[in-house]
């Protein structure tokens, strides 16, 4: 069906993909799995000959069964190409968002397919085509869909428009790139599902381009692992998950936080009393955060001058505690309240009622983007120093010497795993997970006792994740520090916390210790995420 | 030092304009100390000299050197539109910084009252506080410093307003830094290239009012030399003595290009 024979692609004489060889037969779902930069993107691309005119193709072809698309040093021809693109192999993409035009109906973005590729369709032959498209997608409400501008539907259901639009011609290939990475866990299993049933359907040939070795588990017939470039490994789903051969895969697959590998639980129980039978008396700790009946909201338009001001309540009777030296993890879907929640911890959100009570130091939070938490002006050293500088601003009692504070700034750099010639850089010749180390280094340098992390590993790699994950585990026992842990991902939550709290919009749903939540969770909703994963 | 002449070959916006500026910074430097001729010395004897070896531009009506003159005015010209820029771009920061950080509705007050300068032409503006105030270098500078501040108000602002929320400023906040510290100390640095780019394209700006102002002859008064004020001269001589108008009206162009081409430069290197 799809051949590409020993294919590099070169940037500015850089290779990115070097003498890849992949095949796709007829129906088959292929995986190609890699973390960034492992050139998994770049492929796609240039096989649907979307690459940017800065690419060069050093060396290869790439055949669709009989036709020859592309060849080495050859210019790409862009008629043929435009012939296969959309009806015979067709592309979906990661952001629903900005892949459908925001000034024109879906429906008629989806008929553009139709008008460009076929020639003997009626306007209403045409419509009938594309609700027939969306229903086929799961989108039950097609005439209303269809008059729908992108801003007016869910994040799922504008990546069901993508879809429809990517398979209403019945292309033999479909190539799909981390389709489902900015979705929520749900609407993430439910694409899964979908595509799964259009290549049952249609019989249509899925390259499917993820991060996320448990999507293309639970997708693929056939599975390629990229690294830098290069094919390290490929072969069934069976052969690569179960008996993977490369060192590489294994790392990769040992790094998913899953349930079977909950992380060796140290700190929690340390200074626990054990009772005659070996078993853990129940926790004696102080508590170190109680919240009690908060309400929060904000106000909408605040920002205008003469629009009435509207309140909108985002958190609604939340009400729990935290021990000391305890990771709470916080779960629940985009929107549901928990960084309006975590954000009124920190008391950075004016608008609330009800109560919060801290019982230690200013908590510290750490954020999921590692580009945007780091000042890209200063350097890391100065960066680590700031909270104690500022500390020493606001009190002179935290005044330190220049010579103290540099030398708790290097000591943090090293608890972070970090050497001393980071102390120099700027952030910006940092890698996201060097930066993220970077993050917590500077949240912890004041020792406080609690620390909100909101999705802190969400935005790296798998590899990466496991790291920082490793780390978030050493420094909190060593520091004896109490986390609020929050993330959108299950089977991280399982892997690092000791109780989970569950929060649905705006309400805390279920709160409770990790393994009996996941044992025999008692609410329908905690149930179903459970299930999704 | 190879770094640099490295860059200058890569970057011909930025050869192009670092050769054209400097030729007239260092020829304004040099009119401090030393000039061809005085630039007020009058000789009946070579009036409307056309431009030769002896005098390079020619001379003017009283035969002065119109060379010395441009040198001067060059020098007025360049020392006025940076005062300027330095007063307006140090008021943007300032009120920018605030208005763009707290927002509120002093905020909306500041954001009206620049609305309101935007809305007349900067020179009726100028011509407006010299009035008030009475003509003058100094008051030339002021006048147009008001002119010119709303536009880094509003960079200023915009800039603020985009990065007051940005995590690392929330985190700093978390940390307990002061407000004034995040934001002359932790946001200030991020927007220096923003800035760097509107105090070039200012300092046209500025060339040209001052230019503008002196030609109409509110400026810097006679026997100062400067470029506006000798154009302004020059115009009843324009086909008599074309050279008198040429000079100075080419060497606005030459500085205005020059640092056009050098912003741009810096710009693409950025």
């Amino acid at each position: 069906m799809i051949k590409i024979e020993n294919l590099s692609v070169a940037f500015d004489g850089t290779e990115v993909v070097k003498k890849l060889s992949l095949t796709i037969a007829d129906g088959e779902i292929v995986g190609v799995v890699g973390e960034s930069g492992s050139g998994k993107s770049v492929t796609a691309l240039t096989m649907m000959g979307l690459v940017s005119e800065e690419a060069t193709i050093t060396s290869g072809k790439i055949w669709y069964d009989d036709t020859l698309l592309l060849e080495a040093g050859k210019p790409r021809d862009k008629a043929l190409y435009r012939s296969f693109q959309g009806s015979k192999m067709s592309m979906i993409f990661q952001e629903p968002m900005t892949s459908l035009n925001p000034t024109k109906r879906v429906g008629n973005q989806v008929e553009e397919m139709l008008k460009l590729h076929t020639t003997d369709l009626t306007a209403k032959q045409m419509k009938e085509k594309v609700l027939e498209a969306f229903l086929s997608v799961g989108l039950k409400d097609a005439e209303r869909v269809y008059e729908c501008y992108p801003h007016q539907l869910s994040g799922g259901m504008r990546q069901r428009v993508m879809i429809a639009m990517a398979i209403i011609l019945h292309p033999g290939l479909v190539v799909a790139d981390e389709p489902t990475t900015a979705l929520d866990v749900s609407v993430q299993s439910q694409i899964i599902r979908l595509l799964r049933k259009i290549n049952k359907e249609q019989k249509n040939s899925m390259l499917f381009i993820t991060h996320d070795l448990n999507l293309a588990k639970r997708l693929c017939n056939r599975v390629v692992v990229m690294k830098d470039g290069n094919v390290v490994e490929s072969g069934t789903v069976n052969e690569i998950f179960d008996h993977p051969k490369e060192e590489y895969t294994r790392k990769l697959i040992e790094a998913v936080p899953s349930r079977e590998k909950k992380m060796q639980r140290f700190s929690m129980n340390v200074g626990d009393i054990q009772n005659a039978n070996g078993q853990n008396m129940p926790l004696q700790r102080p508590d170190i955060l109680e919240v009690k009946d908060l309400n929060v909201s904000y106000m909408d338009g605040s920002n205008s001058l003469f629009s009435s001001k509207k309140k909108k309540q985002v958190v609604t009777g939340a009400t729990f505690t935290m021990k000391q030296g305890e990771i709470l993890g916080l779960v629940g879907e985009s929107g549901c309240g928990k960084t309006t929640l975590s954000k009124a911890i920190l008391g950075m959100n004016k608008d609330v009622e009800g109560s919060i009570i801290h019982h230690s130091n200013q908590p510290q939070m750490i954020f999921q983007d590692p580009y945007s938490s780091l000042n890209p002006a200063k350097t890391i050293g100065w960066l680590l120093q700031e909270p104690l500088r500022a500390a020493g601003l606001r009190d002179k009692q935290f005044e330190m010497t220049k010579a103290d504070r540099e030398a708790a700034a290097f000591d943090m750099l090293h608890k972070v795993g970090l050497s001393d010639k980071y102390f120099y850089r700027k952030s910006s010749q940092l890698s996201g997970g060097q930066r993220q180390r970077i993050s917590i280094a500077q949240a912890l340098i004041t020792r406080p006792g609690l620390v909100i992390a909101d999705e802190p590993v969400s935005a790296l790699d798998v590899t990466i994740q496991a790291q920082i994950m490793e780390l978030m585990r050493k420094l909190q026992e060593e520091m004896k520090l109490s986390f609020l842990f929050i993330s959108h991902d299950i089977n991280v939550i399982y892997q690092m916390s000791d109780r989970i709290m569950v929060m649905k919009e705006g309400r805390i749903v279920e709160i409770g210790e990790t393994q009996e939540i996941f044992d025999n969770p008692k609410e329908a909703y905690t149930k179903q995420l459970l299930a999704e994963v | 030092m190879k770094k640099v002449f490295g860059r200058l070959k890569q970057n011909k916006y930025l050869l192009a304009g670092v050769i054209m500026t400097g030729i007239a910074v260092l020829l304004a430097l040099v009119s401090i100390f030393w000039t061809p001729y005085s630039t007020t010395a009058m000789s009946a004897a070579e009036k409307f000299d056309a431009p030769s070896f002896r005098h390079l531009f020619g001379t003017d009506n009283f035969g002065r050197d119109i060379f010395s003159r441009v040198m001067k005015g060059m020098g007025t010209t360049i020392l006025i539109s940076t005062l300027v820029v330095l007063l307006a771009g140090a008021a943007g920061i300032l009120i920018g910084a605030l208005t763009g950080y707290f927002g509120g509705i002093v905020d909306e007050i500041v954001m009206r009252i620049t609305d309101a300068i935007n809305g007349f032409p900067s020179i009726l503006l100028a011509l407006v506080v010299i009035t008030l105030m009475g003509s003058g270098r100094q008051n030339l500078i002021i006048s147009l410093a008001i002119v010119f501040t709303p536009s880094f108000v509003r960079i200023v602002r915009s800039e603020f307003i985009r990065l007051r929320d940005a995590d690392y400023i929330l985190r700093a906040r978390l940390m307990g830094v002061g407000k004034l510290r995040i934001l002359f100390v932790h946001i200030l640095p991020n927007i220096f290239s923003t800035f760097w780019v509107s105090v070039m394209i200012g300092f046209n700006n500025a060339i040209l009012a001052e230019s503008g102002m002196s030609y109409l002859g509110i400026g810097v008064q006679p026997p100062d030399a400067t470029l506006g004020m000798m154009l302004s001269d020059a115009q009843g001589y324009l086909t008599t003595a074309p050279w008198y108008a040429l000079a100075p009206g080419l060497s606005i162009v030459w500085l205005v290009l020059g640092f056009s081409l050098l912003s741009e430069g810096i710009r693409r290197q950025a």
